[in-house]
C-alpha cells in the first residue's frame, strides 16, 4: 500500500494542520468563485473559503468535489451564498452566522450545529443530530433525517420533507420544527418550549410533550415557510408543544431562563 | 400623566450604571443610544433585507419583552436586554423590537461584539451578517500572558 502523503505539519492526532495556509486555487470571476476541493484538505478548503469571502469581495462560491469530508464550510460569519455540489460528512456548515448554503447531496451527523442565522437547504437525507443546538435561521432537509433532530434547539426553524428518527426535538428550548413525514419514538422528550409540527404519524411522544391546537398563526407560519422553499404542503399537520409539567426553571432562578433566549 | 416627552425624560449625558443586578445593555455599556428613544430613527429599517433568505430568518425568534418593567428586546450577541423608551405603536410590538435590535447591531453598539476586538482569535468581519463591508477583527490576536506565570514542565 502506498504511503499517505501529508501536505504539512499535523498535530499528534494527525488531524489539525496548524501551519496550513489558504491554497489560493479557487477560480474567481468578479463576485463569484469556484473552488475544487478534490485535492485539498479540510483545513485548506475552509481557509480558502474564508479568504474568498472575507478578503476577496466574493459573495457566491461553488464548492465542487467535497468528498463527504467532515467539518466543511464552518464558522462563516457573513452574508454570502455557497453551493456545495455533492455530500458532506459530520458537522458540516456548523457555527455559521449569515450564509445561505445549498447542498445538493447528503450530510452526516450534526449539520448546521449552532447556526445563528442563515439558510441551509439539503437536497437529500441528513444524519442524526441535524440542527443540534440551532440558534436561528432556516434548515431545510428535503429527504429524511436521523435521530435527535434539533436536540437542544434554541431557535430557528427545521423543515424536513421526509421522516424523522427517534427522540426528535429532545430538550428543545425554542424554535420550530416542521416534519412532513412520520416521526419515531420519544418525540419532544423533555422539551422546554418551541413547537413541533408533524404531518405524518408519531410513534410515541416523549416526557412532557403534548398536542396543542393548531391556530391561525400556525397556519400562516406553515404557509409562509412552504412558499419560501417551494415545497408542497401536506394538509394533515398537528402541533406539539411542551406540557409544562417539568417547568420549574422560573421558580429556581429567573435569570437562568434568559440564557436560552 | 406627565407631559414630558420620552426624549426629554432622560439626560443622555448623565446616564450612569445603576448598580443593580440587572443585565441590561445600559448597565453593561454605561451608555444609552438615540434609537432607544426615537422611533423615527428605526422606521426605515428593512428587516427582510437585513436578514438572510426570503423572510425574517433569525428575527422570527425576536419578540418584544420587558426588563425592569420597561419594554425591551433581548440582544443574544451580548446576552442582555436593550430597553426601548419610545411609545411603540399597538400591534407592532415585535416589529419595533426587531428594528431596534437590528439598528443596534448595524451601528456596532452590541457590547458582546465590542469584545471581538480583544478576544477574536481568527480574522473575521466585526459586524458579521448585519453590515456589508464591516471591519475585520482578529488579525493580530496573541494569547494573553499572566505576569509571573511559567508553563508547566513538558509544555
Amino acid at each position: 500500500m502506498a504511503p499517505v502523503t501529508q501536505r504539512g505539519r499535523y498535530d499528534n492526532r494527525g488531524l489539525a494542520e496548524p501551519d496550513t495556509v489558504a491554497p489560493e486555487t479557487a477560480v474567481v470571476s468578479g463576485h463569484t468563485a469556484t473552488l475544487d476541493a478534490a485535492d485539498l484538505t479540510t483545513r485548506q478548503v475552509n481557509l480558502e473559503l474564508r479568504r474568498l469571502l472575507y478578503s476577496c469581495g466574493v459573495t457566491e462560491v461553488t464548492l465542487q468535489n467535497p468528498g463527504a469530508r467532515h467539518s466543511l464550510a464552518v464558522g462563516l460569519l457573513l452574508r454570502c451564498r455557497i453551493t456545495i455540489e455533492g455530500s458532506l460528512g459530520y458537522f458540516g456548515c456548523g457555527l455559521i452566522d449569515g450564509p445561505e448554503i445549498h447542498i445538493t447531496g447528503r450530510v452526516g451527523w450534526s449539520v448546521a450545529e449552532n447556526m445563528m442565522s442563515g439558510v441551509i437547504v439539503i437536497d437529500k437525507n441528513a444524519g442524526s443530530l441535524t440542527g443540534a443546538a440551532l440558534r436561528g435561521g432556516d434548515l431545510v432537509v428535503r429527504g429524511h433525517v436521523g435521530a435527535r433532530t434539533g436536540i437542544d434547539q434554541k431557535g430557528g426553524t427545521i423543515i424536513v420533507g421526509g421522516n424523522a428518527g427517534s427522540m426528535t426535538g429532545f430538550m428543545m428550548q425554542r424554535g420550530r420544527q416542521i416534519l412532513c413525514g412520520d416521526v419515531g419514538h420519544g418525540m419532544g422528550d423533555s422539551m422546554y418550549d418551541g413547537a413541533i409540527y408533524v404531518a405524518g404519524k408519531v410513534a410515541s411522544l416523549g416526557i412532557d410533550c403534548v398536542e396543542a391546537e393548531l391556530v391561525a398563526e400556525d397556519e400562516e407560519f406553515l404557509d409562509r415557510k412552504f412558499k419560501s422553499y417551494r415545497l408542497d404542503r401536506p394538509d394533515t399537520f398537528r402541533k406539539f408543544v411542551c406540557g409544562k409539567k417539568l417547568w420549574n426553571y422560573d421558580n429556581l432562578e429567573p435569570n437562568e431562563r434568559k440564557l436560552v433566549l | 400623566m406627565s407631559d414630558v416627552s420620552p426624549k426629554t425624560q432622560f439626560d443622555l449625558a448623565d446616564r450612569r450604571l445603576s448598580g443593580t443586578s440587572g443585565i441590561d445593555t445600559e448597565e453593561l455599556t454605561g451608555r444609552t443610544f438615540p434609537y432607544q428613544f426615537d422611533q423615527s430613527l428605526v422606521d426605515d429599517i428593512d428587516l427582510v433585507a437585513a436578514t438572510p433568505g426570503e423572510d425574517l430568518n433569525w428575527l422570527e425568534d425576536i419578540h418584544l419583552m420587558t426588563e425592569d418593567g420597561v419594554p425591551a428586546v433581548f440582544d443574544r450577541y451580548t446576552n442582555a436586554f436593550l430597553k426601548i423608551h419610545f411609545e411603540i405603536p399597538a400591534g407592532r410590538e415585535d416589529e419595533y423590537a426587531r428594528k431596534v435590535l437590528i439598528k443596534h447591531l448595524q451601528e456596532g453598539n452590541s457590547y458582546g461584539i465590542w469584545l471581538k476586538h480583544q478576544h477574536a482569535k481568527f480574522p473575521q468581519p466585526e459586524l458579521g451578517s448585519w453590515l456589508q463591508g464591516s471591519a475585520t477583527v482578529g488579525e493580530d490576536w496573541s494569547p494573553p500572558r499572566l505576569e509571573g506565570w511559567q508553563p508547566p514542565v513538558g509544555h
